[in-house]
């Protein structure tokens, strides 16, 4: 039975709240004034507009919205609940309900407010203080699961969402399926209301269905509907415990509205299960002892690497394998695998490499036939470009967990070892194997090509450079002098590249080719379903995480993904969430004008529509206004590449001062 | 006609004869809409500098009848302009486009590339 709070442990705790209330109060105002003064560019611009868009919050607001963590710890659980109505005698499921995931140590739950889930949400602000989970207002479901997907890559943690298991849903499923696809772990938790004899009138039938997560299933890797409490707390850590084993996976919850609503008069009759976390499956032992044999008489073999390190001891681990054996690394970066600046890292001559390979080593590699052959899409023909005779080995769980429905699992690729296991837990043995096998004059030829991996790195490098220099003083601007001006001003910081939508080559890869990417957390790889309505989202859940752990997030930002998502940018300016965006503004689906053009150019009817349906032009938006409208500081529209570092300079003071700014730079499409 | 386009015409005269150009028919201004209009700047960028989608065109922009023979027939993954849509006299505009062109600054008088040069060593 949970009785209420004692009376003296209330009255501390109201004379608390009431304190933490003025320290949060002057907390809100503080950073507006000491940015005024502090930070010219404030002064310059964003004063009367940070006054603007973060308009003054009410009383509440400030109790609950503005505080810190810490004082929110401060005013603790009981506390909040004792100064609040006077039905803080009882205990609800949805109490409950935050109990589990307080012994999960789930940090956030993005959402936007929905009425099948009034319990749970209650329960977070005021069962709960707010704080772990903390509720992170998301203006849509879909951002809300692309800011988790953000969030999980750079905290290594996983988050929860929080929508109507119908309509929020049917929001949230893109970017379900982007985390699905990039293999990040996600808790979906859908509100429901099951028993049609508790729906009261159209609205809670319209947002009631039989099965929630049908709608997900294929691409989650489980789910649940758990019917009573007891039920919820083993679902909520087995879901917890599966979705973060490798493959990662999102899950979904659908927790019921009644059972939210359900009086608690036996607490302590519901248990908590603990939860261990899985240690990951690692690859069978032979197999591994032969692929290291095989590496170490390998004349010329090749490692690629896609979604290998899912810590930074990923990173560590391939670089000790590469050196070992001196062999070159192709990084695809859905994780940052291998530190540009390594000279085994040839990803730039990934087609010389491969094509001459006697040995391919795919590291969680998704697409592995995408890498040994090539396919012209236009003629729909595709041929190996591996010589015959190649070794093919792949080390990943890609076989351990898939669903049939969505392809994303990419063609077969026939291979000749194929090792089910985490790649990041097998490379200790793999690494302990080839150390085995490798005598000592083979160490000695091995470590001889280091010096033409050296040069081969300084060249393709060297050729970067001379490159970005082609159009530096171009408008609209280059996306290289973009990219490198941006750098120019970070990477003094501890930077991280959170988002760079899509695709990297939107921005013709140039913080791969030359920024000094020497982290795991420097780059989080892109958005993997390729779904429009990831980056900035993505982009605000990361630099959620990166506020805690002290990093500069930055986000290259595409126009056409911003206009899908661009409420996240007001959940950013209202959770003070420090994050420099950069728009790659080249007004334009840029990849479709191409991909159009290629198709029109195919059936020769006429060249020069490509840009219909394709362009954002007729008006052009003005991304710095959107901004702005949004309490965020900004500038731009930049057409003239000298004023981009002038820019930038105030944005990044801005940042640091704690608070997002947006630059939007007119490009090149790319 | 601009000085430069009449420049430019005489090169194209001097190196490649009558079938890319009579000198009434060259415009660098026409060359630039052609560019923009069949989709060149989509991969190449507006004044030709390229990046990852599309090579550079300038500065040392190939002859119009080898940038002919390119677009025409490129067996590699740049969509192909056949005559139809794309005539001689189009490509000699584009080419004497490009070549108007102001060059960029090499990469060592750029200070934030010069300074990547000792970042690598
Ligand atoms: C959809 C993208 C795209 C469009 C549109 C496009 N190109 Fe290209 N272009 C490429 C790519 C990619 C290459 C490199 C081809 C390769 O390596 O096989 C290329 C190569 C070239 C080359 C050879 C350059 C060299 O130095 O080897 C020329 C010349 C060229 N393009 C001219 C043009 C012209 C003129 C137009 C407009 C009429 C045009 N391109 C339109 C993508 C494009």
């Amino acid at each position: 039975m949970v009785s209420s709070p004692e009376k003296s442990k209330s009255e501390v705790g109201r004379r608390n709240f009431l304190k933490t209330a003025v320290v949060a109060g002057a907390a809100t105002t503080l950073p507006d004034e000491v940015s005024a003064a502090d930070s010219p560019t404030q002064a310059i611009k964003s004063d009367a507009q940070t006054k603007r868009g973060l308009a003054a919050p009410s009383t509440e607001q400030m109790n609950m919205e503005a505080s810190t963590p810490d004082q929110l710890a401060e005013a603790s659980s009981e506390q909040l609940a004792s100064s609040n109505s006077a039905d803080t005698a009882s205990s609800f499921g949805s109490d409950f309900m935050i109990d589990v995931m307080k012994s999960l140590d789930l940090d956030y739950v993005f959402s936007n407010p929905g009425s099948s889930f009034l319990g749970l949400h209650e329960s977070i602000t005021v069962y709960g203080g707010n704080s772990k989970p903390e509720f992170i207002t998301c203006m849509h479901e879909e951002s809300a699961a692309a800011m988790a997907n953000g969030y999980y890559k750079a905290a290594l943690k996983p988050a929860a969402i929080m929508c109507h298991g119908t309509v929020g849903l049917q929001h949230a499923a893109m970017n379900i399926y982007n985390a699905w696809c990039d293999r990040v772990p996600l808790i979906a938790i859908l509100g429901n209301t099951i028993d049609a004899a508790d729906r009261m009138g159209g609205t809670t039938w319209r947002h009631s269905a039989q099965d929630p997560a049908a709608m997900v299933r294929d691409f989650t890797k489980w789910d649940d509907q758990p019917a009573s409490l007891q039920a919820f707390a083993e679902s909520m850590v087995r879901g917890w415990k599966i979705s973060t084993t490798p493959p990662m996976e999102p899950i979904a919850l659908t927790v019921d509205s009644t059972l939210q609503e359900m009086k608690v008069d036996d607490r302590d009759g519901l248990a908590i299960p603990k939860f261990t976390p899985s240690e990951p499956p690692q690859g069978e032992r032979g197999a591994v002892r032969e692929t290291a044999g095989l590496l170490v008489d390998a004349e010329s073999p090749v490692i690629i690497a896609d979604r290998l390190a899912r810590t930074p001891e990923g990173m560590s681990l391939l670089v000790e394998l590469a050196e070992l054996l001196n062999a070159p690394v192709i990084d695809i970066a859905s994780r940052q695998n291998m530190p540009t600046k390594h000279y085994l890292n040839q990803t730039r001559q990934s087609g010389r490499l491969i094509s001459q390979a006697d040995l391919i080593l795919g590291l969680e590699v998704t697409d592995f036939w995408g890498q040994i052959n090539s396919v012209n899409r236009a003629e729909m023909t595709s041929e190996p470009r591996v010589k015959e005779g190649v070794k093919l080995i792949t080390i990943s769980v890609n076989d351990l967990y898939m669903k049939s429905n969505y392809q994303d699992f990419q063609r077969y690729a026939p291979v000749d070892i194929s090792i089910s296991g985490d790649a990041e837990a097998t490379l200790p043995v793999l690494i302990e194997e080839v150390k085995e096998a490798m005598s000592r004059s083979r160490r000695r030829t091995l470590s001889q090509k280091e010096k033409m991996f050296r040069k081969m790195h300084a060249d393709s490098f060297e050729e970067s450079r001379q490159l970005a220099a082609s159009g530096w003083n171009s408008s609209p601007v280059s996306t290289a002098r973009m990219c490198m001006e941006l750098y120019e001003q970070i990477k003094t910081e501890d930077w991280a590249l959170v988002s760079v939508g899509a695709s990297e080559r939107f921005v013709s890869s140039w913080p791969h080719r030359l920024w000094d990417i020497d982290e795991h957390y420097r780059y989080l790889g892109i958005g993997a379903g390729g779904g429009v309505g990831y980056g900035l989202p993505a982009a605000v859940g990361a630099a959620l995480a990166n506020k805690e752990l002290g990093r500069f997030s930055v986000n290259i930002q595409c126009d056409g993904d911003f206009m899908y998502a661009n409420g996240a940018l007001w959940t950013a300016a209202h959770h003070r969430i420090p994050l420099l965006t950069v728009m790659h503004n080249n007004r334009a689906y840029a990849q479709e004008t191409m991909l159009v053009q290629g198709t029109a150019n195919r059936r020769k009817r006429g060249v020069d529509k490509a840009p219909i349906g394709t362009v954002i032009q007729d008006p052009n938006i003005d991304y710095a206004k959107l901004a702005e409208g949004m309490g965020v500081w900004s500038a731009g529209p930049i057409e003239d590449p000298e004023d981009l570092r002038p820019a930038l300079i105030d944005a990044v003071k801005v940042v640091k001062s704690g608070y997002p700014a947006l630059v939007d730079v007119v490009t090149q499409m790319r | 006609m601009k000085i430069t386009d009449l420049a430019n015409t005489l090169t194209f005269l001097c190196l490649f004869g009558a079938k890319f150009a009579v000198a009434q028919d060259i415009s660098i201004e026409r060359g630039e809409q052609t560019y923009m209009r069949v989709g060149c700047y989509e991969c190449h960028g507006t004044d030709g500098k390229g990046n990852e989608a599309g090579p550079p065109l300038t500065p040392d922009t190939l002859p119009p009848e080898a940038i002919a023979n390119f677009v025409r027939f490129s067996p590699g993954r740049m969509p192909v302009y056949p005559e139809e849509i794309l005539s001689d006299a189009e490509i000699a505009d584009i080419v004497a486009y490009l070549e108007s062109v102001k060059p960029s600054p090499d990469a060592d008088s750029i200070d934030i590339l010069r300074a990547l040069v000792s970042e690598e060593n």
